[in-house]
């Protein structure tokens, strides 16, 4: 629900600005135009991105640099590393780069119940990072009705109902997939899904989605349900208020997300289950 | 105790001395109150000057009263207040007087005519810095967005105070962060002052009388906050005849009635305001939207009655509320709600009591989800407060105050209360209950001719109470350890000391130099994923891991009048350095957490300035100039790699001014020209791609960039249709500058390869009007 509060806050404040459109008849247009800005250039971070899932196919750990905010966009992969996932149960796994900077195993396999343990040695350092794989939560069922939302969007309400543990602490990533391309962010108003347990635990649980902008009837729509451990949760919850909040003089100073990784590094590793379902709109 | 024990001895050593003098000399008290002669309302801070007598004066507190002691004799007295003809009343004093003087109204374009020595010269005289009134005429003529008159938005325009976002009513004085205000209306403090998210406050300004602002020289007889004090009165009611004003504006429409409940005796006033928002939503054919909800309303209520002649009881309330409601999808709504009882008590001639009982609440509840199905989540604070402040006018050179308070504060940091449907559970983040205790002693003395000292003594103490838990925290902010404490133990005690110093150097009847030192303690914190009042944000109290923030200012001040008091100018500087203030760890999740204390990173911060105010109060032009040179810096661990860096609110230069002219009987004009350097801001300095092509910034430095500079011409004519009504029209940003809101930094929509900085202006030109009528 924390998504929720978040949003809560941005449509208040389009509501309070609709309000004074409507009570002057005046068009208080934000207006937005683009501007140039002399950004610092940092120096190059080192990124890492480490997935282990309960599915078939390899995990892989990406491995990059951040580059310059503005043009051109390059992140050099980092090649040549040691990469090594182990399990609890003491399965290693070292990874091979089968393109530049990206890794991929070939023993290790995902399994609910089990902590992961990443090991990336890369340029001279070593960066540590664990995740505990959740248990795997199901889709229970999908059901669509009308969107009519206030900020006029127009599409469906996506449905999403499953049966949150009884244990307390669990963390859900929901992903929508279409089946036709299109850009990530004309499916939803939002760009990550992110769903805990912290109000409704042990409960069955209804997440609503904004399904708006592009989508029609006859469209088909995969559901994936993550179940995340809390770290994962933390990162993803963390990147999305850096993406979706804007910058207005009421936000907090923005910083970087929260990552379990160790040594400075960016980006995450996480071990989650996926559970998918298919629906097509009416 | 030791508080009643520490008044009990200030008291005494002074009296010796003052008691010998008075039956030594044959002296004698004047006192009484000063009233608006057309409403009977009484006049806060007006002066009672002695002509024959060199720097002996008084003014009248906040009840209208004052108390004067001098040697027998004939005297000229001068009772002077801003807008009122100056009463010269001839005494003979041999014996004590009661004199109630009632003052009339004086017509604007009468005031052009000087007459020597009749217009005040208290700014210079009186040991008050960093202090401003603001006149209620002057927050009227201001142009102000969508034409509603604002005084959040109106001290904005003085020097030390910052807006903390375009249109809104946030504010940052001297520096400090925006839960350092002490916003009181009729001594209640008011938890969250905006309506509407910030776009407007919840004083409406036909109920108020008197506004008073302070950013330094805080006197003793405030505290609980660091960096401001803003005290704002609301208007007794009219005790000779019934009369209303109202007013229909673009967003709300206003209604105040008052009038005697006994002539002469008795007061009361009601005065409302409700925005139409939710009227024109009802037009709406979409079933959803015609049955959402989005309005505020505000009321202030208040009545008064005198008892003999030294008794007066007041009781006043404010009730206001945000409501917004989005059928089956979610809904807010948010309110405080303050009610004051107070008993002004003259127990002599030398002696006024005033005693208050307040209640205050602020409730915010969201709500999620369709009728049945859904959950509420309520966050709020409540206070209990009694407070007791004594004013003793020893002689006209010796004032000495005291007093006590005592608040109850209880906090609800967050509940989830679910329908019969909901699929969330029930929960109640713990109570948190504390008494937060303060007594005070003050005394203004004329030391030397020509100079004179105010200096004072605040002790505060503050303790959580039980029933609750008190968790101890490990490095990475988990609980290692849980004291549980049962009801009314106190479980935690934070004191303070806090002494006030203030300083008048007179050089000549038209200047001075002022010098105040100030300490002040806070106990509790506001916790907020933003910058301004939001209706979500939490006030916690200070605990084992919340320590206490303390701030120390010293203030140096020139203080000089010109052209026979006309014109008033200042120059100040200041220092101010705060401690343990609060920021937080990154992405920290504030709702619904118990352990929410684990999450927060204390800090320091310094700033320091010049202000200069050139400010001309009488005639057909009136206005001021105001300019801040200031600087202000955070140093926290872990944020900017524990090296210092600007606070948001660092704005190097800050100018607004402020224009009034009053051009005939039938029109007003008024312009007002800000110009502020740009917010400290945090922006990407790389950016890299995460979960499959996610352009994420990259953050190295806090607060390293600025916004561009924000400037804005405001302009507003009043146009007087008659005796009872006039129009208002009002340009907000009449030259249409697009100034920054935001600045984000985005992948270009258009092209997912690339991104792009955009800067979002919220408030191009707008007119507005708005009628008024009195009746």
């Amino acid at each position: 629900m924390k998504k929720a509060w978040l949003n809560n806050r941005i449509l208040l404040h389009q509501c309070a600005v609709l309000l004074i459109v409507l009570m002057t008849g005046i068009i208080v247009s934000s207006c937005e135009k683009v501007v140039s800005i002399d950004l610092n250039k940092a120096n190059p971070h080192i990124v890492i991105e480490g997935i282990v899932t309960d599915q078939p196919n390899p995990d892989s750990v990406f491995l990059s640099k951040s580059g310059n905010y503005f043009e051109p966009l390059y992140f050099p992969p980092v090649q040549n590393s040691l990469v090594i996932i182990s399990d609890n149960l003491g399965n290693i796994d070292t990874l091979k780069e089968t393109l530049p900077g990206k890794y991929h195993s070939s023993v290790i396999q995902g399994v609910p119940g089990r902590t992961y343990a990443l090991k990336v040695f890369a340029e001279g350092n070593e960066y540590d990072a664990v995740s505990s794989m959740p248990r795997k939560v199901l889709i229970d069922s999908l059901y669509t009705t009308p969107l009519r939302a206030f900020d006029g969007d127009k599409g469906y309400n996506i449905y999403v109902v499953f049966r949150d543990p009884p244990e307390p602490g669990n963390y859900y990533r929901i992903n929508l997939h279409l089946n036709r391309p299109l850009p990530p962010d004309s499916i939803t108003g939002e760009r990550y899904h992110l769903y805990d347990d912290k109000l409704s635990n042990g409960n069955e649980v209804t997440v609503r989605l904004r399904a708006g902008r592009s989508i029609v009837a006859g469209d088909t729509l995969t559901v994936e349900l993550l179940s995340i451990d809390q770290a994962a949760y933390d990162y993803f919850r963390t990147v999305n208020d850096i993406l979706t909040s804007d910058r207005a003089p009421t936000a907090l100073a923005p910083t970087n997300p929260n990552t379990n990784l160790s040594n400075g590094s960016l980006g995450y590793f996480a071990a989650y289950t996926i559970d998918s379902k298919k629906i097509i709109l009416p | 105790m030791r508080v009643l024990l520490v008044a009990w001895t200030a008291l005494t050593l002074l009296s010796v001395g003052d008691v010998a003098r008075l039956a030594a000399q044959g002296r004698y008290t004047i006192s009484g109150s000063v009233k608006n002669g057309q409403t009977g309302e009484a006049l806060i801070g007006a002066n009672i000057v002695v002509r024959e007598l060199k720097n002996v004066g008084a003014s009248t507190n906040a009840y209208g009263f004052y108390s004067l002691t001098i040697p027998e004799g004939s005297y000229t007295i001068l009772f002077q207040y801003l807008g009122f003809k100056t009463r010269i009343d001839t005494i003979n004093l041999h014996e004590d007087r009661v004199l109630t003087v009632e003052l009339t109204a004086e017509p604007i374009r009468q005031q052009e005519v000087v007459v020597s020595g009749e217009r005040s010269n208290a700014n210079v005289t009186s040991t008050e810095m960093s202090a401003n009134k603001l006149e209620v005429r002057e927050v009227k003529a201001i142009p102000v967005l969508l034409g509603e008159k604002d005084i959040l938005k109106t001290i904005q325009l003085l020097p030390g105070i910052q807006s903390a976002g375009e249109g809104g009513t946030g504010f940052y004085a001297r520096g400090g962060g925006i839960d350092q205000n002490l916003i009181v209306l009729d001594e209640a403090p008011v938890y969250n002052s905006s309506h509407l998210m910030g776009f407007l406050s919840v004083f409406n300004s036909d109920a108020i009388k008197d506004v008073k602002v302070m950013t330094g020289a805080i006197p003793a007889e405030y505290g609980g906050r660091l960096s401001s004090v803003l005290d704002i009165r609301t208007d007794d009611g009219n005790s000779k005849e019934f009369g209303g004003t109202g007013g229909v504006g673009l967003i709300d429409s206003r209604l105040t009635l008052e009038g005697p409940i006994v002539k002469d005796r008795g007061s009361f006033i009601i005065s409302g305001r409700r925005t139409y928002a939710d009227l024109f939503l009802r037009l709406s054919r979409d079933t959803t939207i015609n049955r959402a909800s989005l309005y505020f309303y505000d009321l202030n209520a208040k009545a008064n009655y005198t008892l003999g002649d030294r008794d007066r009881i007041f009781l006043s309330g404010y009730f206001g509320r945000d409501n917004f409601d989005y059928p089956n999808t979610f809904g807010f709504n948010w309110g405080n709600a303050t009610a004051t009882l107070r008993w002004n008590h003259i127990v002599g001639d030398h002696l006024f009591s005033n005693t208050s009982l307040i209640f205050s609440n602020y409730e915010y509840t969201n709500i999620v989800g369709a009728t049945t199905s859904e959950f509420r989540i309520t966050s709020g604070i409540e206070d209990l407060n009694f407070k007791t402040d004594l004013e003793y006018f020893v002689s006209s050179d010796n004032t000495v105050k005291f007093g006590l308070n005592v608040i109850y504060h209880t906090f609800l940091p967050g509940q989830v209360t679910a329908g019969p449907t909901s699929f969330a559970n029930n929960i109640t983040i713990e109570h948190r209950f504390a008494l937060e205790n303060a007594a005070y002693f003050s005394q203004e003395l004329n030391v030397l001719p020509g100079l004179k000292i105010n200096y004072g003594l605040r002790f505060s103490a503050f303790s959580l109470l039980g029933p609750g838990h008190l968790y101890t925290y490990d490095q990475y902010g988990n609980a290692v350890d849980t004291a549980t404490y049962g009801s009314g133990r106190f479980f935690k005690t934070f004191t303070g000391i806090e002494p006030r110093v203030a300083v008048n150097m007179s050089l000549d009847e038209t200047s001075s130099i002022k010098a105040s030192y100030t300490r002040s303690s806070q106990y509790l914190h506001l916790l907020s994923n933003s910058t301004t009042t939001n209706p979500s944000d939490l006030w916690v109290p200070s605990s084992n891991n919340v320590k206490p923030e303390f701030a120390d200012q010293v203030d140096l001040g020139y203080f000089r009048n010109f052209d026979d008091n006309g014109y008033e100018g200042s120059v100040e500087i200041y220092y101010k350095s705060m401690q343990n203030l609060i920021d937080y760890k990154n992405g920290a999740d504030l709702q619904l957490n118990p352990t929410v204390e684990s999450l927060l990173r204390y800090g320091k911060g310094w700033s320091y300035g010049m202000e200069f105010l050139l400010r001309k109060k009488y005639g057909t032009f009136t206005g001021w100039i105001g300019y801040t040179l200031s600087r202000s810096l955070e140093q926290i661990p872990d944020i900017n790699n524990g090296q210092p860096f600007p606070a948001r609110q660092d704005r190097t230069h800050d100018i607004s001014i402020v224009f009034i002219y009053n051009a005939s009987e039938t029109w007003t004009y008024s312009a007002v020209w800000v110009y502020n350097t740009g917010n400290a801001v945090t922006f990407p300095s790389g950016v890299y791609p995460i979960d499959g092509g996610r352009l994420v910034p990259l953050y190295t430095e806090r607060n390293g960039y600025r916004m561009p500079a924000y400037h804005r011409l405001d302009l507003s004519a009043t146009w007087t249709l008659g005796p009872r009504s006039n129009l208002n029209f009002s340009l907000y940003n009449a030259y249409d500058r697009f100034n920054a809101y935001a600045i984000n930094f985005r992948v270009d929509p258009n092209n997912p390869n690339r991104t792009q900085a955009v800067q979002t202006t919220f408030f191009p030109i707008i007119p507005s009007v708005t009628y008024n009528f009195t009746f």
